[in-house]
């Protein structure tokens, strides 16, 4: 057998986590690495390599019969059996736990290897140490040195990095390093730049909520070679990590206060007809501040054609009792002092984004609501933009021209584009149309961020309920949807 | 009504034409306060009718349309267009006497008319506006003394006007008051706000007079800008037809060579589109070109010396006056022509193609250019002028082309430039006729393929010396510097 087979397993790790549906073939010469959200179910595919985990349904072939798994749950498991052991209260004698060296021999195989692993940990001295007195990183060396030298076939180490130093991760490299060369390695990690040049797979781990349940599965496999994919995925690790943050507004020009009793907009009979075509009749609508809504129907309901009421951009604004963003629309406002508050996105500012610009100058003009630069930035707003391409790991492209990025990039670009005056309400239309899945999860992780992390109102136009959006609780239907 | 501008001292002819002057962004401070609160009406709801006042509106002023009566029962595309847009429509009678400026913004040849019909009905001290001065220059149209005259004229067809100031941007305006209808001396303040509410101040506006703008204009369109590239795309084609080339690369190689070869012109000019050919194809470029000065010139002083005395506007409206007889001819054969009619080949050619296969589209260009700025010039327009109506509208038309070949260009620009256009261009094909006997495809189809790039080093110099060196050139990097701060930075 030269290869793992995981074919449609479903696997209840608890009452609460499942992994549902998932399948996979893992070469024997190939190393892999699973990146996703936290809670996707990263640790628990590690976790079903190692043998743990019901199944409920599908079959596994190939699984070695050695197979060592360092994870934070094995780490956990482990003092947790010392903490057992500990009969202090009992005996009344102070334990310090098992001896360091009984605890490494317990499962070794190939001594010589553990005499090595324990002079570069710099371990000698510490071998009849009690195992409780060690630190949190010491005892994760020593889950390290077991599972190494117990000889497995297949290593699976979830967040490996995690806690270890700088010389001591530089260890661990080294050693993983040789020993990829005999066997497969599976890492669990949580960031981009941690992975080893020699994983040749990239697994992308999503999960959904239904109930108190919920159920991981895998969105991607991806092959190294695979750059345009790599890239995306790369983006996509970047702005799902919990600690994603936003760039700050521009502190010398912001975007001036609203009335905060006003409504943000506010339609009353409105009605829109092109000639004798009615689009929407005695349409009436209030968003207030806060809120976040998803506006859903049919083709030619007139979706966009309500969005472009709010913007400005349909003529016929003009011709209906229109409250936006502090204006009664038609009593002698210009369409810059609204649109100064709006952060706009649809795949037709995609389309009219031609101009030869790079892709700070595309964050850039945000700033001044233009399509193209015509003005000079100031240094914080430059700054501002580079912490935006930043968040979406673009920022060493930054001179890239905005003509040559892939469509789900160009969508990002925009998105931060409109994101960047921290406006008050962030429109967008559309804004996964004619993007493939990984670029779509790009685009909904980004819009996710903005609905939790920013104080931008956002309303979102789409046809397809699943890339509905968590945080977007308001929906207006129009037409006979 | 007489040509006004023949009714001028020479004193004063000179002074109005060398009218010309940069506006400082500063001057534009005001914004459009001048016209806030006041009623704008517009006659004409065609392509600057409907797009100027799209951004009017957009820049917060009060604007609504009025057509004439048959366009408004007839539900007219003109009237369609103002009422899907939202806008009040109403007759002369029902809007013009409310209004504080009309803009009249219906084709120049119904200007007599209609400027005839909607002045009596204006209010007593209302202003009206014109986007082309040719009713008042060339017709010599006089407007009761109460009312203020004044002209914003964007350097962009209507649609471009719309378009860029949906960007956030605009295209570069010349705005001028009419010296003899400004009885309260607001009328600059007024031509202000007016190209701020279009956006032309974020492009750049200058300062002219209406004889500087309609001499200019006409100048420009006649000769570069339409009836070169007109004449040029017809003898171009049939040469490489007569050469046995396929044609339809012929014909994709000039509909949308124009547009790529004048594009290198916005950036840096002839110096630019010039650089863009390999030394020696610059070379012969310039040989070219020269050649073409030298057998162009008079006609292009013609077409100047007629825009000035007022013959070649006299021989267009006695055209008006037989049914446009000779336009529609013109419009006719042009619309027969041999390249009109190609059918495009599916052959991807690329961009440094259009150049190295096109060295004598690079050198009509050039010496067009050249040639119609030198002319203005020499005639008494500032060189401001000059350049916006020669080099800078000369890619702007190109693009024109590019979409449908020269019906789209004469379609899309005003009939007394297509009229033009075509007197141009009857006079320029018998004019080339010699010179294109000894043209080959190493300049025009097939490109020169030499396997040695290598030129003089001298000769190189000298041509680029000249080329760097001419007026148009300097002038040119001037403004587009101007723009610097407003420009797209590319
Ligand atoms: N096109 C350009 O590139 C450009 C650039 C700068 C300045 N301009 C100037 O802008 C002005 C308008 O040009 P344009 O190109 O916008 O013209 P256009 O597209 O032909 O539009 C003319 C409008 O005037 C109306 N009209 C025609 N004849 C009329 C009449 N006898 N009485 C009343 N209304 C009439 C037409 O509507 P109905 O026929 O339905 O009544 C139409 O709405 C001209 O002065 C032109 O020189 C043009």
């Amino acid at each position: 057998m030269n290869s793992i087979a995981i074919q449609n397993c479903s696997v209840s790790f608890s009452d609460s986590f499942l992994l549902r549906d998932i399948s996979f073939t893992l070469e024997l010469d190939q190393h892999w690495v699973i990146l996703g959200p936290n809670g996707s179910g990263k640790s628990a595919i590690a976790a079903l390599l190692a043998g743990f985990g019901e199944l409920k349904a599908g079959s596994i072939q190939g699984l070695p019969s050695r197979v060592s798994l360092v994870s934070f749950e094995s780490q956990r498991q482990l003092i947790e059996r010392e903490l057992d052991r500990d009969e202090s209260d009992i005996t009344d004698e102070i334990f310090e736990g098992t001896q360091v060296q009984e605890i490494l021999l317990e499962d070794c195989v190939d001594s010589q290897r553990l005499e090595r692993l324990i002079d570069l940990f710099e371990f000698r001295t510490k071998l009849d140490r009690g195992f409780r007195n060690l630190s949190t990183g010491e005892t994760r060396k020593v889950l390290l040195m077991k599972a190494l030298c117990s000889n497995p076939s297949l290593l699976v180490l979830d967040e490996p990095f995690d806690g270890l130093d700088v010389a001591s991760t530089k260890i661990l490299k080294s050693i993983l390093e040789e020993f990829k060369r005999k066997h497969p390695i599976v890492l669990v990690l949580n960031r981009f730049d941690e992975v080893p040049d020699w994983v040749t797979h990239f697994v992308y781990t999503k999960s959904v909520s239904e109930g108190i349940v919920t159920y991981g599965g895998i969105a991607h496999v991806i092959a190294r070679d695979n750059k345009l994919a790599m890239e995306s995925l790369n983006q996509l690790v970047q702005l799902t990590k919990t600690d994603v943050f936003f760039p700050e507004a521009d502190s010398s020009d912001a975007v001036p206060e609203l009335n905060p009793v006003d409504p943000l907009v506010r339609m009353k009979d409105v009605s829109i007809a092109y000639g004798d075509k009615v689009i929407f009749e005695h349409l009436n609508w209030q968003v207030d501040p806060g809120q976040h809504w998803q506006v859903v129907g049919p083709n030619g309901s007139g979706k966009t054609c309500l969005l472009n009421l709010i913007t400005g951009d349909h003529p016929q604004c003009y011709a209906n009792d229109i409250f936006v963003l502090g204006f009664q629309r038609g009593q002698g406002e210009s369409i810059w002092e609204i649109k100064q508050h709006i952060g706009y996105v649809s795949s037709a500012l995609q389309w009219d984004y031609r101009v030869s610009i790079n892709l700070m100058n595309v964050i850039l003009s945000g700033f001044f609501d233009s399509i193209g630069m015509y003005q000079k930035a100031t240094d914080q707003q430059t700054k501002i933009a580079t912490q935006w391409l930043k968040l979406l790991a673009m920022d060493a492209r930054w001179d890239q021209p905005f003509s040559q990025l892939s469509y789900g990039d160009q969508r990002l670009i925009l998105i931060a584009r409109a994101m960047v005056k921290h406006p008050h309400m962030l429109i967008l239309d559309e804004p996964c149309l004619g993007l493939d899945d990984l670029n779509r999860q790009l685009v909904l992780a980004l819009i996710d961020r903005i609905c939790r992390g920013s104080e931008t109102t956002v309303l979102y136009v789409n046809h397809h309920q699943e890339d509905a959006i968590d945080g977007i609780e308001q929906i207006l239907t129009l037409g006979r949807g | 009504m007489s040509n006004y501008f023949n009714t001028l001292s020479l004193r004063d002819q000179l002074a109005q034409l060398g009218q010309c002057e940069f506006m400082h962004a500063s001057e534009f401070a005001d914004g459009v306060n001048a016209l806030k609160g006041k009623k704008l009406v517009v006659v004409g709801c065609g392509s600057q009718g409907l797009n100027q006042g799209l951004n009017l509106r957009d820049s917060g002023l009060d604007v609504s349309y009025t057509l004439r009566d048959a366009a408004i029962q007839e539900q007219r595309q003109s009237w369609k267009n103002a009422t899907d847009n939202g806008f009040t429509v109403g007759t002369y009678k029902e809007l013009i006497p409310t209004a504080d400026l009309v803009l009249n913004l219906t084709p120049d040849k119904q200007h007599s008319a209609v400027v005839g019909e909607i002045v009596p009905l204006m209010k007593k001290d209302s202003c009206l506006a014109y986007s082309h001065g040719f009713n008042i220059v060339e017709e010599g149209m006089q407007v009761r003394e109460d009312i203020t005259v004044i002209m914003v004229a964007p350097k962009c067809p209507g649609t471009e006007v719309r378009e860029e100031y949906k960007r956030g941007f605009c295209v570069p305006t010349l705005i001028a008051v009419h010296k003899d209808n400004d009885p309260r001396g607001e009328g600059l303040a007024l031509a202000k706000a007016y190209a701020v509410g279009t956006g032309g101040d974020r492009a750049g506006v200058l300062m002219s007079s209406f004889i500087a703008e309609v001499k200019s204009d006409l100048m420009g369109e006649q000769t570069i800008l339409c009836g070169m590239l007109q004449t040029g795309s017809l003898l171009c084609f049939d040469k490489m037809i007569e050469k046995g080339m396929d044609a339809g690369y012929a014909s994709k190689l000039i509909q949308y060579g124009w547009e790529t070869v004048t594009e290198a012109l916005k950036y840096g000019g002839v110096t630019n589109m010039m650089d863009r050919l390999s030394n020696p194809a610059k070379l012969k470029a310039f040989d070219l070109s020269e050649e073409l000065k030298v057998i162009m010139r008079p006609l292009y002083n013609k077409h100047m010396d007629d825009i000035m005395s007022g013959a070649f506007s006299a021989g267009m409206m006695e055209d008006w006056n037989n049914d446009d007889k000779n336009l529609l001819g013109w419009r006719k054969e042009t619309g027969e022509s041999a390249f009109e009619n190609a059918q495009n080949t599916e052959q991807e050619i690329s961009e440094q193609e259009y150049f190295d296969h096109g060295i004598l589209m690079v050198a009509m260009v050039r010496a067009g250019v050249e040639l119609a700025y030198e002319t203005m010039v020499a005639a008494g327009i500032k060189e401001e002028s000059a350049y916006y109506e020669s080099l800078h509208e000369t890619p702007l038309i190109a693009n024109t082309i590019a979409r449908k070949k020269l019906w789209d260009m004469n379609n899309t620009i005003s009939d007394t430039a297509e009229y033009g256009c075509y007197l141009y261009n009857h006079a320029c094909l018998p004019l080339l006729s010699d010179f294109m006997t000894n043209i080959d495809t190493d300049v025009i189809g097939r490109g020169m393929g030499l396997n040695d790039d290598s030129v003089d080093n001298q000769r190189l110099i000298d041509v680029n010396a000249q080329l760097r060196q001419h007026s148009v050139e300097k002038i040119g990097q001037t403004l587009r510097g101007y723009m610097g701060a407003m420009k797209k930075i590319v």
